[in-house]
């Protein structure tokens, strides 16, 4: 009898070992096995970009030889202000479209549902086909251009793809058509989620819409704007297929993105020392967004404790 | 009981057919087998590669080829993986200086007495045979030849600009395309835009100018002549080629535009053998188009060697290792040479087969016959666009120069030769 009182303790704290197994399972494994994965090859690349590895990676220690090689480079180089340019005009634009759709959206309009699957389905679609699709509709022989001239407008002109300083606008737009919808379905909850009685009492003070979205809602939003902006920023640092499948780097060397770069010295170059190196680059202009937007979470979040 | 009768026995033959094998082995009498990976996986080369395996099972060897299709590089990227995980496959593509450069990261087999058995040396291009033994043993075996530089002519094209000459020289070059721009042609040219293409127009005008320079310049790196006024020339001759062309290509395939080629929009077009198959797998015929040898100032064809090959990598199992000589005695035969090209619309490797015969095309002659005479004085160069001149790092670095230039219009022919330089010394 007393054997039997003093295991059921411990045959239930079993049972429910047992009980929770599967939700430990689900939850530890993978995050353990990811963030292992994510962390190592992180280390490993950064080994790797201070030895000379050219066809398999080899060890050695060249200091900052494949960096110094990388930054001289005219491709890094024009990766890099592509990226500036690419990287903030997206970023503003999509972030401006998403908002002004979301505006529009939120008059309590009929077919909202409609129009807001349209406006997020290019979401749904990979970035390959969107570069395939823009490349074909912005070749000024086959797409928008030659369309125009069929209808007769023969002088109008639309040829940024094929042209070296516009070509990276290309990108933007076809970015843009993308990701914008994404915007539109953040800054939506957002303006949903605005205290209804304030606009209310706002409304009873006589104030008119406009000034309630500018002194009233868009305040409101700024929390959400800083989750698009970072969101965005960190995908068009990443950016690769979509400038892939639409310009493939061109015309010449045009529209390089750091992505392309990092590909094309590990895989087509065979040097794979300075591939990791451009790798470790990007991994610093990332953080360079990243770090601030957790500071400033931490900042809130403190904030937010306190009050 | 009759069932376990059945099955004893049925056991116990089992047990001897799984024996038989191992029993074979045991007697020294292995059945070939090759373990092989290239990209060709569709279209003419998968179809060519495909007759090569039932050749090689016909001789009673065991064929186990995993095309890795895309990109070279994609190919690579699993050789690569085999090779660091220890298990190379027994035979697989790669080509020019490349066979050099993976040679060093993984052991290869000596070929020597299979070739030295076949009398392979003497028939083959002596720089494409340099390539392929690059520490002196042959460790790999070149399987197919195209030349980069063919000129292609549309029929139509040359009605309208009423020319009958096919141009010798880039001066004669030159001025059909001004008369097929006179004769209502819109653009003399048709090339596409992607990097090899661009490439092939720069190394077709340096090759063609000087193939000494090109020599001294491209394969060698010889740092005065990359910086002589050949390079400067040829520079001047791609922008004209560049000018010449549709400014709707952008990146645009060679392909992309055959259609028009052939109508007439278009009128030549500088591009391998290969474009040969391209258009007669569009549904073109020979009268719509001639071929000829792409234009050479010294009026002797000057040939931009790509060569497709195989390398060897040593393996352990008798089956393989019996295999390979296999695969190595069928490489070399001027049989299976004639069925692969026939298939594919290159050229054989070997100088010696004759190809008078039915299954030629007159392309494919006349190709061949360019690359007899070039070997003989010796302009017979090995192509930078197709990797075969340098290495892929040195290779892409000179692309760069060219491919920007050849879109960016205000960039003046000296630019582009310090460029070039400055990319050159930045890769060495």
């Amino acid at each position: 009898m007393t054997d039997a009182v003093l295991t059921r303790p411990g045959r239930s704290a079993a049972t429910e070992l047992v009980r929770r197994l599967p939700e430990y399972l689900l939850i530890w494994v993978p995050l353990l096995l990811s963030a292992a994965h994510l962390v190592s090859f992180a280390l490993w690349t950064i080994w790797i970009s201070f030895t000379p590895s050219t066809l398999v990676p080899v060890a050695g220690w060249v200091g900052l030889r494949n960096y110094t090689a990388v930054t001289a480079s005219r491709n890094w180089q024009i990766a890099f202000d592509n990226l500036l340019l690419f990287g903030s005009a997206f970023v503003l634009l999509s972030a401006a479209t998403g908002l002004i759709l979301a505006i529009l959206l939120d008059q309590r309009i009929r077919g909202e549902n409609l129009l807001r699957s349209i406006f997020l389905y290019p979401l749904a679609v990979s970035f390959v086909v969107t570069g395939t699709v823009w490349s074909w509709l912005l070749n000024p022989g086959l797409g928008i251009q030659k369309l125009v001239h069929d209808l007769g407008w023969t002088s109008f002109k639309f040829d940024w793809l094929i042209d070296r300083d516009m070509a990276i606008w290309t990108i933007v737009i076809a970015a843009i058509w993308q990701s914008s919808g994404f915007a539109m379905a953040l800054f939506l909850a957002g303006l949903r989620s605005v205290d209804a009685d304030i606009i209310k009492a706002a409304q009873i003070d006589g104030a008119g819409p406009v000034r309630i979205y500018r002194r009233i809602i868009l305040p409101s939003l700024w929390p959400i704007t800083v989750t698009v902006v970072v969101i965005q920023l960190q995908f068009a640092i990443s950016t690769f297929d979509l400038v892939r499948a639409l310009t493939n780097g061109g015309p010449g060397i045009a529209t390089q993105l750091p992505a392309l770069v990092v590909y094309d010295l590990m895989f087509q170059r065979s040097l794979l020392g300075r591939g990791a190196a451009a790798a470790v680059l990007m991994l610093l202009i990332l953080l360079t967004v990243l770090l601030p937007y957790a500071a400033w979470r931490y900042v809130q979040r403190r904030r937010a404790a306190h009050a | 009981m009759p069932i376990t009768t059945t099955r004893r026995r049925l056991l116990a033959g089992s047990v001897a057919t799984l024996a038989l094998p191992a029993f074979a082995r045991a007697q020294g009498a292995v059945k070939p087998r090759l373990t092989a990976i290239s990209q060709w996986s569709a279209g003419s080369d998968g179809a060519a590669i495909t007759a090569l395996g039932k050749k090689f099972e016909e001789k009673g060897g065991v064929w186990q080829h995993s095309p890795v299709p895309g990109f070279t590089t994609e190919m690579m990227n699993k050789l690569r993986a085999q090779i660091m995980a220890g298990d190379p496959p027994a035979c697989s593509q790669l080509k020019g200086p490349e066979i050099a450069a993976w040679s060093k990261i993984a052991p290869t087999v000596d070929l020597d007495g299979v070739v030295a058995a076949a009398g392979y040396e003497k028939v083959v291009a002596p720089d494409l045979a340099r390539l392929h033994k690059p520490a002196g043993k042959w460790i790999a075996l070149p399987l197919q030849i195209y030349s980069t530089n063919m000129l292609f002519l549309s029929k139509r094209a040359m009605d309208k600009a009423k020319a009958d000459k096919i141009p010798v020289t880039w001066a004669d070059f030159n001025d059909l395309a001004e008369k097929m721009k006179a004769g209502g042609v819109p653009y003399p040219i048709a090339n596409g835009g992607t990097r090899p293409d661009d490439g092939q127009k720069f190394e077709a005008a340096l090759a063609g100018i000087s193939p000494t320079a090109y020599r001294a310049a491209i394969m060698n790196l010889d740092t005065k002549a990359l910086e002589g006024p050949e390079i400067k020339a040829a520079f001047a001759q791609v922008r004209k080629i560049s000018d010449w062309m549709d400014p709707n290509v952008g990146a645009q395939h060679f392909s992309t535009n055959l259609k028009r080629f052939v109508d007439g929009d278009m009128g030549m077009m500088i591009m391998g053998g290969w474009a040969q198959g391209v258009l007669r797998n569009a549904g073109f015929k020979f009268e719509d188009f001639m071929i000829a040898p792409g234009p050479s100032d010294n009026s002797k064809p000057v040939f931009l060697l790509n060569a497709d090959a195989f390398i060897f990598w040593q393996r352990k199992e008798p089956d393989l290792q019996a295999g390979q000589m296999l695969m190595a005695q069928l490489v070399m035969d001027p049989a299976i040479q004639t069925m692969y090209s026939q298939i594919t619309g290159s050229i054989p490797v070997r100088t010696d087969v004759d190809l008078s015969g039915e299954g030629w095309s007159e392309g494919q002659r006349r190709t061949a016959a360019a690359l007899k005479d070039a070997i003989a004085s010796n302009q017979a160069v090995l192509s930078l666009a197709h990797n075969m001149a340098q290495e892929n790092g040195m290779t892409a670095a000179m692309i760069d120069v060219i491919t920007e230039y050849v879109k960016n219009k205000t960039i003046k022919p000296e630019q582009a030769v310090t460029r070039l330089a400055e990319a050159v010394e930045g890769a060495r």
